[in-house]
């Protein structure tokens, strides 16, 4: 079991670095239904995979320079409390609530990515030189309410679901508060390692935790995402990301039937 | 004005998150190959160690932040760094909710 859970990380975190889709949204439904991790397991262990993902990544971003720590760090103040609060919560959630919510969040987020025509990362992204001198034109972040206030929910929906809530943070971020996308993505992935972290505490606390699937996982989407990180100017992102999402749903009906199995 | 470009105070934190990702990597995969000499594996101290670097990481993150804020006498985002501290500790403490 121990092989299949580095190879599911590695698949995992690949795919995240590549599609710029992080890796939680697959692991916790793929632990819950083939590894037969129970759901609120399932989300505290994929947890620990999308700090992995966030320290690895966003230790890169900071090197480019691209970073708005000072943004980051005034928007965690609401996605760490919004994240420790619902991480909480969960633990008095009914588990059959859990998973559907996770098949309705797989299924949204699918049909979003569709939607937009397959395109989930800016096109900067793809620049794999670290070193290239990267222009920025001046900018102010505005409108810091509203942005405080989507940061609560995104990191409620990160301590609910496991997941590092990026696709709601970048959209605020570059049209509300005008910052520049590759800073808001750059920024974005900065604030998952603090947002999750404050979750995973209280899962790891309420034991819901599995560290010896925590480990191989973990040990899987550090290679995946280091290796994906470096393929992802070569790919071409929009077949993977058709691929993940078929995924998606596929994962999404199998949920849903498995949830309907349990209730009848 | 844009907030970024302040090259050190970047590296310091990018040091802080690629030494907690380095580290937890290689403590896990310790802990891996430990397990794979044993049968009716338990989950072992050393991958325990390994998530717990890893859940730390982002704190001591928060930490540095904190002290090269307070030390450049950006106290405004020296506190609010100080603030997020506080609720990822707290997050530690208040960890029940089991039924």
């Amino acid at each position: 079991m121990t092989f299949l859970l580095l190879v599911l990380g590695f698949c995992a975190g690949l795919l995240g670095a590549l599609t710029g889709i992080g890796g939680g949204v697959l692991l916790t439904p793929i632990l819950s239904l083939y590894f037969g991790v129970p759901i609120r397991e399932a989300i505290g262990t994929s947890l620990v995979a999308v700090i992995t993902t966030s320290a690895a990544s966003s230790s890169i971003h900071l090197q480019r320079h691209t970073t708005d720590i000072r943004l980051g760090m005034t928007l965690e103040l609401a996605t760490a409390l919004g994240a420790g609060v619902m991480a909480y919560l969960v633990g008095y959630f009914n588990r059959n609530f859990l998973e559907g919510l996770f098949a309705a969040f797989l299924l949204y987020s699918a049909i979003m990515i569709l939607s937009k025509g397959g395109k989930v990362k800016p096109e900067d992204e793809s620049s794999p030189d670290v070193n290239a001198d990267v222009v920025i034109p001046p900018y102010e972040p505005k409108r810091y309410l509203l942005g405080l206030s989507a940061s609560l929910v995104a990191g409620a929906l990160s301590g609910l679901l496991g997941i590092g809530g990026g696709p709601i943070k970048v959209p605020v971020m570059f049209i509300f508060m005008e910052v520049p996308l590759m800073v808001a993505t750059a920024t974005s992935n900065f604030m998952i390692g603090v947002t999750a972290a404050a979750s995973a505490m209280v899962y790891y606390r309420r034991g819901d935790i599995l560290v010896q699937v925590a480990a191989p996982l973990a040990v899987g989407v550090f290679v995946g995402s280091l290796l994906g990180a470096r393929m992802a100017p070569r790919i071409h992102t929009k077949i993977v990301v058709y691929l993940l999402v078929g995924v998606m749903f596929y994962l999404a009906g199998h949920l849903t039937l498995h949830l309907l199995k349990g209730l009848l | 004005m844009s907030q970024l470009r302040e090259p050190a105070f970047d590296r310091a934190v990018a040091l802080v998150l690629r030494i907690g990702a380095f580290g937890c990597f290689f403590v896990m995969l310790a802990g891996l190959i430990d397990g794979w000499f044993m049968t009716g594996r338990i989950p072992s101290d050393i991958e325990r160690a390994g998530v717990l670097l890893m859940l730390a990481t982002p704190v001591v993150r928060v930490i540095v932040a904190c002290f090269l804020f307070f030390r450049e006498k950006d106290y405004k985002y020296g506190w609010i760094s100080l603030g997020v501290l506080i609720i990822l500790l707290l997050g530690s403490v208040f960890g029940i909710g089991e039924h």
